[in-house]
Order: structure tokens, then C-alpha cells, then sequence
């Protein structure tokens, strides 16, 4: 166990914001762990023992501080709207994996070997299932309207409330939440073993992202704030609550969960999706105000927001400097790390990483010559390393661009 | 001025004023040509407004909602007559990837700038872009992809094109939110645009009419 007391340390002293003894790498994936092991996207997105296979050989072979297989696609709807009746769903639900998309049909997301090839990626591609006029109802109780007018409209499967398929469809969702959670679980297991440490992860949201995710559609949301400004505000005010309340139910840790673990550090997972989009008026009205208040009901919760600030973020960081210090942890996509600091200092936790392209495209020597001026430039007072910064690992990461990348970082990132 | 007041309201994204203008201009029989003409004027601010940092995404996508508005009144008006085209671009998301969003904002805006534009759709693999190039004869080629899976096929792509002999036919840009030089120099591409606005001013270069 001293290796999982090793990384753990590390992990920790960077996102309480101090300098560990080398910059920490928490890499994570959706499929890259199957093409390293042979195996296709539907392999290992359908098989749970390939994927757990492909995920252990990974641990074994190569020297992450944290290492994570996120095998969803963006599935917050599921669990805000199981949150409060079924937790236990709604939970392991957060992300929507392939076995659920076959017991529910949802219109959102395409998965290999049903819609696209054996081997291409899943993909989440949206779709409008609320209108402009339903606003009001959605302001009005956001968990009921999800449930009852939402998700039948989501889901094929879900399109007749009473009927043998809608009533058979959930009880198969529910069958494979079940099977998932023990596949996630028994993966834990095994990387704790092989000293990969687990930090418990929350879930939660930027509530504007949410409506444009899962109920308008990007480009509608968009065209809504400058067309309906106000049936926006209303509808987003009236989200927030929801998503402190998926922060809390799922980032409720046991002590004796946390003793095993051996921390009690809760991180709390925010993708931003709209930041990029939006202009920075629209941004500060409609975007900000309600995640930065989630923010900090989160905090105040003893959580840690880990978030990824998808796109280019360069327009809004000085936002930043509304959070308190040292408390949030922030992944930039496209966002020079450099540029972060440089205007938000080391108010924010910084975590850059070697663009997938490189790892695709590149050569070991460019990986090296990469990592270390990033390194050089901006480890000073704390940096953690997500490799392929742009969405995690793509399956077509080279291996020998990921082992250069971890030994430049054990060469450079040293304090 | 009509002109003026109709490119000032395109350019800031005035919805309703742009409406309103259009259908004033067309019932004083105004040549619907001289209205496209501004059209193209102002969708260069807006592009140029994006590179210099005052322009979102957000307001590439208010700009295409609103220039799909206008065409639509000046479609039936303009009859069978076509204006000046700048040229053809064929556009596409490669194959084994079903994002289309880059792909309908760069379409509007090369449509408004006077280009005829061929949209493959997503998913779609080389042979469909080496029939288009056959069939079609573009300048351009645009090939779009969000996902960093999208690299290898926009690889595969570009070296399908050049085995079936049609790649000195043809300038390739590869274009979405994860390209970037080193996209460009591993896909063999001519030119790269992680964004639409900088996309349409390097395919405007491309096909030599910048």
C-alpha cells in the first residue's frame, strides 16, 4: 500500500492547493484502455470484464497517480431526475452508458455497433425535447417536469407512461444500473489493489449548460437569450437548487468509507460546456451567477469542484477571482495554463496536460520537449497533468506518447 | 442609406431591424443582388468582429439564424438568376463522426460570403469526398470532425484523396474545436481552423479570392 499512499499524497497536497514532491497525473479515458489492449470502442463500452481487463492492464503498465474509466456519455439527466425518489439510481446513472441507452433508446447519444461503426467513438449529439413556451412549467418544479414530460420524451422506450414496454424498459435500466455499478465497484477494487487511489467523486452542474444539454439543444438555448431572456433566468434560478442537491446525495461519504479510503477529500465534477460559446455579457448574466453559486454551496459542503473548462475559456477567467482562493480545481481545454495564471494567479488549482493531438500525432522527443517547458513554465506552487487535456485519452493516444509523457513529467515536474 | 443601415443592423446581431429592412428593401423593388451584396458585407464584420475577440460563438449562431431568415424572403424574389459565385466547397464531417454544429455555422457563412457550398453531412467516409471532388470540382475541401477521433479519419481522408490521384485538384482544410498545426501537419491538410469565422477567411485564401 505504499504505492497508494504515495499517489494519494500527491493527489491531495495539489488540490489542497501545496506543492507535493512531483506534479500529479490523473489520467482518464473513455476507450483508450481497449485499443492499448486490442479491443474495439464496443468492446469495451458493452463488455464490462474486457473493459475492466483492458483498464487493470493499463494500471500495471503504465505509472498514473490516478487513473479513471469513464465509460458515459453526459448523462446528468438521469440523475437529477432520480436524485430525490431513487438515489441509487440516479448516482451510478450519472453518466449514460451504453447498456442503458439499449434498455432506454434515448434520442441523445449514438454508441458503436448500434448506430455507428464497431469502432467509433460514442458520441452525444442532443436533441430539443422542450420548448420555449415550456419554460415556465420547467421553473416550476424541475424535477417533476423532467420526469413526467422529459423523460418520455427522451426516451423511445419511456414514450408511454403505464405501458408493458415503458414499465419493462425502467426495470431493465434499473437491472443495468445494478450491473454497472458492481463493474465500476469491482474496478475500484482492483486499481486499489495495484495502488491506484479512489477520491470519491460528486456530481453535479452549470445549470444553463443543463438546458442546453439536455432539454433545448445548444444552438436553441443560445438564439433563447437573446430572443426570451427572462424565461432563461427564470428556468435557471430555478435549477441551481437541484444541482447543490446532486452535489450533496452523491457526495455523502460513510466515515468508514472515507478510513478505507484514506482521504477525506470529496471532488465534485462540473463539465462546462456553454463557457466557450457564449460572449462575455451573456456569460456574466445567464451563466456565472447561478454556477458560481452552485460553487459555492458545494464548497461549503466540503467538496472540492473539479471542473473542466471545456474550449477556450480565455474571455472569462477573470470570473475566476470570484471564488475563493485555493478551492476549486480547474482542467483547461484550450486555455493556455500560462494565460491562467497569469490572470487568475493561483486563485484557481491548475491542471493542463499535452493536447490529444500531440499524443496522436506527435513523436516521444516532441511529448518531451512539450512537457517540459509546460512544466518549466507553470508547475510553480502546484499543477496537476490531465493527459489528452481535450476530453481525456483519445482511443488513438500512442502508448509510447503517454509512457514519454509520464517519464518527462517524472524527469521535470519534480519540487 | 437602406445599405447602410441594413449592414450596421446585420452586423450587431439586430434580429428584428435586419427583418424589417429586408421586406422594406424588397417592396421598393430594390435589386435583391444589392441586398446579398450587403449580406456579404456584413457577414465580413461579424467574421472579423469574431477574429478580434468581440464576437462568440454564441453570435456566429445569432448571425446564422439570422441570415437563414433573410435568404428565405430573398430566395423567391431572386428567381432563376444566380449572382457571382466565389467558387464551390465541398464540406463534410469525416467518418465515425456524427457532429454537425461547425459544420452548419461554416456552411451559413460561406453561403453569405458568395461561395456555392456542397455539405456531405457527418459520418462520412473518403470514397463520398473523392465522388464529390469528381463530380463537383471544388476549390476547397473542408473536413470537419469534433472528436479527437476525428484526427485519424481526417487522415485517412486526405490520403484517400491523394491515392485516387485527385489531391493537387483540390486545397483540404481540416476544421473543429481539437484541431490545431500539428492536426494540420499529420493529416497532410493545406490549412487548419479550430473556429468558423478563421475557417472562412482561410478557405477565402485557399480558393484565391481573399
Amino acid at each position: 500500500m505504499q504505492l497508494y499512499k504515495e499517489r494519494l499524497e500527491r493527489l491531495e497536497a495539489v488540490m489542497k492547493g501545496k506543492e507535493p514532491d512531483r506534479v500529479p497525473i490523473y489520467a482518464a479515458t473513455a476507450v483508450w484502455h481497449g485499443a492499448y489492449a486490442g479491443y474495439t470502442t464496443r468492446d469495451v463500452l458493452f463488455n464490462y470484464e474486457k473493459s475492466r481487463e483492458a483498464a487493470l492492464k493499463v494500471a500495471r503498465d503504465f505509472d498514473f497517480d490516478a487513473w479513471a474509466v469513464i465509460a458515459g456519455l453526459e448523462g446528468m439527466i438521469l440523475c437529477a431526475a432520480f436524485i430525490e425518489k431513487a438515489p441509487e439510481i440516479g448516482v451510478p446513472a450519472r453518466f449514460l452508458v451504453g447498456r442503458f441507452h439499449e434498455a432506454l433508446k434515448d434520442v441523445f447519444t449514438r454508441w458503436p455497433g448500434i448506430e455507428l461503426a464497431e469502432n467509433a467513438h460514442p458520441q452525444f449529439i442532443g436533441k430539443e425535447v422542450m420548448s420555449v413556451e415550456e419554460y415556465g412549467q420547467l421553473a416550476e418544479n424541475p424535477v417533476d417536469f423532467l420526469n413526467k414530460v422529459i423523460l418520455p420524451r427522451m426516451c423511445e422506450k419511456l414514450q408511454n407512461p403505464g405501458s408493458p414496454e415503458y414499465n419493462a424498459a425502467l426495470a431493465r435500466f434499473g437491472l443495468e444500473v445494478e450491473r454497472y455499478s458492481s463493474f465500476f465497484n469491482s474496478l475500484i477494487g482492483g486499481l486499489i489493489s495495484l495502488g491506484y487511489p479512489a477520491i470519491p467523486m460528486a456530481w453535479s452542474y452549470a445549470p444553463l449548460d443543463f438546458i442546453g444539454d439536455f432539454l433545448r439543444d445548444v444552438r436553441n438555448v443560445v438564439l433563447d437569450l437573446y430572443r426570451h431572456p427572462d424565461k432563461v433566468k427564470q428556468a435557471v434560478k430555478a435549477l441551481t437548487p437541484l444541482f447543490v442537491k446532486t452535489a450533496a446525495v452523491s457526495g455523502f461519504v460513510p466515515p468508514e468509507v472515507k478510513r478505507a479510503l484514506g482521504t477525506d477529500m470529496v471532488l465534485c465534477f462540473f463539465p462546462l460546456h456553454l463557457n466557450e460559446y457564449l460572449n462575455p455579457k451573456l456569460y456574466k448574466e445567464f451563466y456565472w451567477p447561478y454556477l458560481k453559486k452552485v460553487f459555492e454551496e458545494v464548497i461549503k459542503l466540503g467538496q472540492t469542484p473539479f471542473v473542466l473548462f471545456e474550449g477556450k475559456h480565455d474571455a472569462h477567467l477573470e470570473t475566476l477571482l470570484d471564488l475563493p482562493k485555493k478551492k476549486v480545481v480547474g482542467v483547461f481545454e484550450k486555455t493556455d495554463p500560462r494565460k491562467v495564471k497569469e490572470v487568475a494567479g493561483d486563485h484557481v488549482i491548475l491542471v493542463s496536460g499535452p493536447p490529444n493531438a500531440l499524443l496522436i500525432g506527435g513523436t516521444p522527443q516532441k511529448v518531451e520537449e512539450f512537457m517540459k517547458k509546460l512544466l518549466e513554465d507553470v508547475k510553480e506552487g502546484g499543477l496537476m497533468i490531465w493527459p489528452g487535456v481535450d476530453g481525456g485519452l483519445s482511443r488513438d493516444a500512442k502508448p509510447e506518447n503517454v509512457k514519454a509523457m509520464v517519464e518527462a513529467i517524472k524527469k521535470y515536474g519534480k519540487y | 442609406m437602406a445599405g447602410e443601415d441594413f449592414v450596421k443592423a446585420l452586423s450587431d446581431l439586430d434580429e428584428a431591424k435586419v427583418i424589417e429592412l429586408t421586406e422594406k428593401r424588397i417592396k421598393s423593388k430594390e435589386d435583391p443582388f444589392s441586398i446579398i451584396e450587403d449580406v456579404r458585407k456584413a457577414t465580413e464584420i461579424i467574421g472579423r468582429r469574431f477574429e478580434e475577440g468581440r464576437y462568440f460563438v454564441s453570435d456566429l449562431i445569432m448571425a446564422g439564424e439570422i441570415l437563414k431568415q433573410v435568404m428565405d424572403i430573398l430566395r423567391p424574389v431572386m428567381g432563376k438568376r444566380k449572382g457571382v459565385s466565389k467558387g464551390k466547397v465541398v464540406v463534410g464531417t469525416v467518418e465515425g463522426d456524427v457532429h454537425d454544429i461547425g459544420l452548419s455555422i461554416v456552411t451559413a457563412l460561406l453561403e453569405a460570403e458568395g461561395f456555392e457550398v456542397v455539405n456531405l453531412g457527418v459520418d462520412q467516409p473518403p470514397q463520398a469526398f473523392i465522388e464529390a471532388i469528381r463530380k463537383h470540382n471544388p476549390k476547397v475541401v473542408g473536413l470537419s470532425g469534433l472528436l479527437t477521433e476525428a484526427i485519424e479519419s481526417m487522415k485517412k481522408t486526405v490520403e484517400a484523396i491523394k491515392a485516387a490521384g485527385l489531391r493537387d485538384k483540390v486545397k483540404i482544410i481540416v476544421g473543429g474545436g481539437r484541431v490545431s498545426g500539428e492536426v494540420k501537419e499529420y493529416t497532410g491538410a493545406d490549412e487548419w481552423a479550430d473556429d468558423a469565422a478563421v475557417g472562412v477567411r482561410k478557405i477565402k485564401a485557399l480558393a484565391e479570392v481573399a
